[in-house]
Parts: structure tokens; sequence; C-alpha cells
């Protein structure tokens, strides 16, 4: 599945590293990693606590300086003006400015991302992830699972081409999980890369490739039904 | 238009700060600060009488400040370029590096604004303080007050701005893998070593001298008194390397901007409570200082084990943890320590606050044991052991840590007073003065265990508490550790006397003796306090409850 096409360019790929690595003083988090992810492609992410899957996806975001190699968004670097654009990162830890509602959240980060009326669309995101009441709220005051609800909104009201998620289902209760579902199945269609880190196995299922993590090395790549998902998620 | 964007929605959050601000209450604070901070300094510098230096020591303050000085600009230097190569200075909020800095808008721009603050803070509170330190000089140099206060502040903002740029050009050109992690921490050496070679070859031959790079910030902290024109060098100095830094702020790591942004939350909370001791934790965390994984030194097993053994093992083990950046600074703490309190012999008197809040720094510093005690209230209270009893055996290691530090703070000292009388009684006075110094770090920790009396009785009434009271109340909180590391330190005030009165080295040991005495005592007393403070505080509201408790029956 990693093996692409010589041909292929970066710029097909919604994400590719190179050697990308992580150390924590003399505490590698991520081992040297090749990766390469077509435009389209939804991926799980899998692997223990501490298995190095936030510090992939936050190096791939431009949160984190890689020690070594690169992440490249779309054939552009992480970090870089274009990845940005093009690339939506879903936090497991959501942050709020704590004088803004959420409404005004939506309507800063979507004009931040070059959309001038998005709100037709952050209305239709509230509704679904029924915030549609805690609109004019100011979300640091909310509760874990509607923090959860919030990031989510803030998320998908901008546009982007891939999707990055961690741990997205940790606070939300039935029907925000399947309210999150149904989100992440629509923007699959819409023909958007999904790559999501979750401890959720049921979730396995839903995607195309599933890539695993043990001690920050990539021990499995390839699809879902073809390995032990319980097996490769336990720390080595 | 992304841009544009950022710029409608900060003018839109200003609007909710502002109109969330309580304005009568904002001005009422702003007017206690101007009319009791400013008074207070005003009134503390215009009470001490220091008398008039004469002409010849006058001479000498013009010959020896400049590279003196000067030497605070090279650690200042130092001090950003190792802070910047560690992630500083700009500090955004967690939201902005999530939702601005992960947006397609231009990074320079966005993060403009937030630089621009930060050094506008540090030039304003380094030249408050340069100028309420050139008042102070001036009450003993030749010159008006206003000149020197002037001078002060001119001096203060330019060691900002030299501290501001070579931090955003440390974060900008040598942090995260651009250069090696000692780069930044050998470039700024090398100026502090070259400076402080300059002082020595002042001050050991007046007719050698060597030009310090950083010369020019001490020789401007003079204009209270003389101007030179050269020494417009360092303004210009200070403002290119902001202007530098600030042209380069595209390259400022997002990691170090979201590794800073969950500290600087807790920070600006701290400085809010006025919180001192979670300041400085808080700093050594923003600075990356982490303890050793391996200790200096590993203990053997004890074959003893009261309490007294186990807590004093417990704080050697965290002693012997401390990283070298944080021995360093204590060691330099204590160089600074020794020179002010040699400063005061020889007749300067504030220099007595200043060396107190040194000590009280050390103290915080050194008493990271007792520290880390006193943070882990649910632990510390789940021993069967009466808190005060553990808090006080946490202090003896921490005091003999401080030895070799007192050495260093009596060398420091010895040097400044230039004569070798001073050995003697500087031997003698070292160590129990700056563990009376330290007690005000001691005070700080200790009163920040939980309150045994609000845990079980009504602290509600507390609330009622008129605001001026309040406000006088936070002071007094915040104001007293120092003052008890200012009482600890004026015991060399012993000395002065001795000193003043032009007795020979027996009446200096003598005063040494009196003066250790009064420390220990004073360091005794502390520790005796931190023992027993929850002990009274709980007869005291047992007494209270009671006459309360007498006063219904009789109605």
């Amino acid at each position: 599945m990693t093996a692409m096409n010589d041909t292929t360019s970066v710029r097909d790929l919604a994400l590719s590293t190179i050697q990308l690595s992580k150390d924590y003083g003399d505490r590698p988090a991520v081992l040297p990693l090749d990766l390469q992810i077509p435009f389209g492609q939804h991926v799980a992410l899998v692997g223990h606590n501490g298995s190095g899957k936030t510090t992939l996806l936050r190096m791939v975001a431009g949160l984190l300086d890689p020690t070594g190699g690169s992440a490249r968004i779309g054939g552009h670097l992480s970090g870089s003006m274009p990845a940005r654009a093009a690339l939506s990162w879903l936090s497991d830890t959501p942050t709020f400015y704590d004088d803004l509602s959420l409404r005004e959240h939506l309507e800063y980060v979507s004009r931040l991302h070059g959309v001038n009326d998005s709100a037709s669309r952050g209305e239709e995101l509230l509704a679904r992830l029924q915030l549609e009441n805690r609109g004019d709220d100011v979300p640091t005051t909310f509760s874990r699972g509607l923090r959860q609800k919030a990031a989510i909104a803030l998320a998908l009201v901008r546009p982007f081409r891939v999707l990055l998620v961690d741990e997205p289902f940790v606070g939300l209760d039935a029907a925000g999980k399947q309210a999150l579902l149904e989100l992440l199945d629509e923007a699959a269609a819409d023909g958007r890369t999904l790559i999501v880190a979750t401890h959720e196995l049921a979730f396995v299922d839903r995607v195309q490739r599933l890539l695993a993590l043990r001690d920050g090395e990539l021990v499995y790549d390839g699809p879902p039904g073809a390995t032990d998902v319980h097996q490769l998620v336990r720390a080595g | 238009m992304n841009e544009a964007a950022l710029r409608a929605m900060r003018r839109t959050r200003q609007r909710h700060r502002l109109g969330n601000i309580e304005w009568f209450d904002a001005a009422y604070r702003a007017y206690l600060v101007g009319l009791f901070g400013g008074g207070t300094v005003l009134w503390i510098s215009s009470s001490v009488h220091d008398a008039t230096v004469s002409a010849a020591v006058a001479a000498d303050v013009a010959r020896h400040a400049p590279a003196i000085l000067g030497l605070v600009a090279a650690v200042a230097l130092l001090a950003g370029l190792r802070g910047g190569a560690q992630g500083g200075p700009v500090a955004l909020e967690a939201a902005d590096v999530m939702h601005v800095m992960l947006a397609p808008v231009e990074r320079r721009r966005a993060l403009l604004r937030p630089a621009l603050q930060r050094v506008r803070g540090a030039v304003f509170i380094s030249a408050t303080a340069g100028a309420i330190a050139g008042q102070l000089a001036g009450r003993r140099l030749p010159g008006t007050l206003l000149a020197w206060a002037g001078g002060g502040a001119l001096f203060g903002a330019s060691i900002a701005m030299l501290w501001a740029g070579a931090a955003l050009l440390g974060h900008t050109v040598l942090a995260h893998g651009r250069a090696p992690r000692w780069l930044a921490t050998a470039i700024g050496l090398v100026v502090v070593v070259w400076q402080s070679a300059a002082i020595y070859v002042l001050v050991r031959d007046s007719s050698v001298t060597i030009a310090g790079p950083a010369d020019a910030f001490g020789s401007l902290a003079l204009w209270g008194w003389r101007q030179h024109s050269s020494d417009l060098i360092a303004v210009v100095v200070g403002v290119a390397a902001v202007a530098a830094g600030l042209l380069l702020l595209g390259r400022i790591s997002l990691e170090a901007l979201a590794r800073r942004s969950a500290l600087v939350a807790q920070l600006r909370f701290a400085v809010t409570m006025q919180d001192l001791r979670t300041v400085i934790l808080l700093r050594r965390q923003l600075n990356q200082e982490h303890t050793r994984r391996n200790p200096w030194r590993r203990l053997q097993p004890v074959a003893r084990k009261n309490l007294t053994s186990v807590v004093r093992r417990r704080g050697w083990q965290g002693i012997l943890r401390f990283p070298a950046t944080r021995v360093a600074r204590i060691a330099a703490l204590s160089v600074a320590f020794g020179v002010l309190q040699a400063v005061v012999v020889r007749g300067t008197t504030p220099a007595v606050i200043a060396s107190a809040f040194v000590a009280f720094i050390i103290g915080l510093e050194v008493m990271e044991p007792l520290s880390q005690e006193v943070d882990q209230p649910d632990r510390t209270d789940s021993f069967p052991i009466e808190r005060g009893e553990l808090l006080v055996r946490h202090l003896v290691a921490p005091a003999v840590a401080l030895l070799p530090f007192a050495i260093i703070a009596g060398i420091a000292a010895t040097i400044t007073l230039g004569s070798i009388d001073a050995i003697a009684p500087v031997a003698i006075f070292a160590l129990p003065n700056m563990l009376a110094g330290a007690t005000g770090g001691v005070v700080s920790i200790v009163r920040d265990a939980p309150d045994p009396i609000s845990a079980t009785g009504n602290s509600a009434t507390q609330s009622f508490v008129p605001p001026e009271m309040a406000g006088f109340g936070a002071t007094v909180r915040l104001l007293w550790p120092i003052v008890v590391s200012a009482v600890g330190c004026s015991m060399v005030f012993a000395l002065r006397a001795a000193a003043d009165s032009g007795g020979g080295t027996g009446e200096l040991v003598g005063a040494a003796i009196r003066g250790a005495i009064g420390s220990v005592l004073l360091a005794l007393l502390v520790g005796y306090w931190a023992k027993v403070r929850d002990r009274v505080r709980r007869k005291i509201k047992a007494f209270m409850n009671e006459g309360r408790a007498q006063a219904l029956g009789a109605r």
C-alpha cells in the first residue's frame, strides 16, 4: 500500500513523509518514517498510549518541529501557507478563546481561511452536533463533551482537503459519536482525505487503510481486515 | 483578506475585553498603585540619609561604573539568547496557536503585535526599575534626582531592548535545529567573560584598561550626571536588535509557541495573584528547565530510618537532581548577594532591599524539596505526621546545601570590600547571613500550604473584607516574605556600624559574630513558625469558636 508508482508526484499525495522522526532528548517518539497517503483515502492510525500517534499528527500539522526528515501536505511542506490552507487539524485537547462565543469562533476561523459567509455552514454544524442552543455561549465554559463538539464544528466549518483528527470520540455521548461518524463519512464521500488517530477499534472497520505504531515505529500498514487490531495496539 | 479577518477579530476581542472592564475599579487600582507604589518608593528613598560621596569616590564611580553596569547588559544578552534558543520570548494564547497560526495567514504579521507587546512590557518594567535605581544613586552622586531617574530609565530601557532583541534573534536564528544548542549560551558567555575581564583589569590596575563590549550600556546609566554622546550606541544596538528580531518573526517555531502557550496562561494568572513563587516555578518550565535524570551523586541506603533522616534524605535526593543551569543561576545570584551586602557595608543602605530580594529568590530556589512537599498537599496530609513536623525537617538539607553558595557570596563580598581585614568577618558571617536572607523564601513556601482553618471553619467571612483592606492584605501577602528576607539581610548593619566606627579586625569579627547570632536566631524563629503554624492557627480558631458559642449561649 505504501509503495507508490515512481511517477506519482508528491503533489498528488495528501500526505507524504520522508524519514520523518522526532525524539525528545534521548527518548525517540517517532522513528524515521516514510509514508504516502493519496488524496481521498480514509486512514485510521492506531497504537498503544505513547506509541507516537499524537506526535506524528502534530508534526504533520506543523505544530511540532521534526527532529529529522520532512512531511508534506499536497506537496507543500507542513506548516507552510498552502499546507495550512489544505489541512484541518482536530486536536484531542480543544482550545478556545475565552472572550468569544462559539458562533464568533466559527466566524473567525472561517474568515481566517478566506470564507466570508460561513453562517449557513456554521449553523448546520451546530444543529447536527446539537449545539444550536449553545452557539452564543463561550465554549471555554463548556463540559468536556461539549468542548469536543465545538472543536469538531471549528475543524469542519472551514474548507480543507485533508482532515487530521486525534482521538475525536473522547468525551462524546452516543449521539455525539454518531453525528461525528456521519460528518466524517460525508467528508470522505466528498473526496477529502481523513487521517484519524483513535483507540475506538470499532471505527477501524470504516476506513480503507490502517496504520499501526508501536513505540514510534510503523508496525502495520495495510487494509484493516487483514490483521488483528487488538494485537497491534498492545504495548510491545 | 485573511489578515483583514485577523485585524477585525482582534478589534472585536478588544471591544469585548474593554466592555468587561470595571472602569471605576481599574482607575482605583491604578490610583492605589501610583499613590502607594510611587509614594512608597520615594518615601523610602528620601528617608535613607546616606552621605553624598566624596569627590574621590565619585571619580572612582565614574571610572568603574560603565564596565560594572555593562555587565548587567552582558548578562541580559546572555539571558536573552538563552531564552530565545529555548523558545522565548513571544507567547500566544493556546487558541491563537491553534486557530491563527494554523490558518493561511502570514505569520510575521500575526506575530508582530504580540511580539511588540512583549518588548513594550519588558521596556516599561526595566525602565521603571532603572528610574528607581537612578534616583537612589542620585542621592549620593552629583546631579539632580530627575536627571538620574531619566538616565536610569534610559539605561533600563536599553537593557530591556537588548534582552528582547537577543531573545528574538536567539529564537529565529539559533533555535530549533538551526544551530547547535550550546551556541546561544556560548555567544552570551563570551560577552559576559569579556566584560568581566574588562572589570577585573580595571579594578586590579587602574593604569591599564580593556574596553568591555557593553561599556556603552553601563555608561548610559550615568547620564544623570554626565552625558557622552558615544553612549547612544547602546540605544542604537538595542533598537537594532529588536528591529532585526521583528523582521525575522516569521521564523518563530510553532512548537515553541504551542509549548509556551499553556504555561503562559498559568503564568499570567500567577502574576495576577501576585504569586511570586509560582511565577518563578513557571519561568523554569518555560525555559525547559528539567531536573536531572541522573543525580549528581546517588545516595547510599541508610540504616537509620527515623522521620528526620527520611525527610532529609528525600531533600538531598531532590537537591542532587538540580540541573546545572539552576546551580549556575543560584551561584550567580549568590555573587550578586555578596556584592550587594558589601555595598551596604560601604554605605549604600538601599542595597539591602535589593540583596533581600536576591536572597528571597535564592531561598525559593534552594528550598525546592519543601516546595514540592507543600505543592502536594493531599499526599502530605495522608502521612500520619503533623504537617509542621514534616515541613520543619525539610529545611535541614537545603540549609546545608546553601553552604557552597554562601562561600561564593563571601568571596564576592570580600573582593568588593577590597580589604584583607574583611576575610575573617565575612567567613563568620556569610552562611548565617545567607540563611537568614533565604528565610523569606521559606515563609513564602510554607504559607502556601492549605490553611487548616478554612478547611474546617467558615472562610466566607473573609470575603466581606472591604476592597481597601483586601488590597492592603494582598500587598502585605506579596511583600511579607521579602520583608522577612530584608530583616535577615539587615544583620549586615552590625558590620557596617563596626566599619564606620573605624574599628580594627577584632571589632569587625565581634560585629560579625553578633550579626551571625542574629541571623541564626531569625532562621530558628522561621523554622519554629513553620513547625507550629498549623497548631497555632487551629488553637486560635478553637478559641474564637468557643467565644462565639459562649456569646450565643449568653444571648
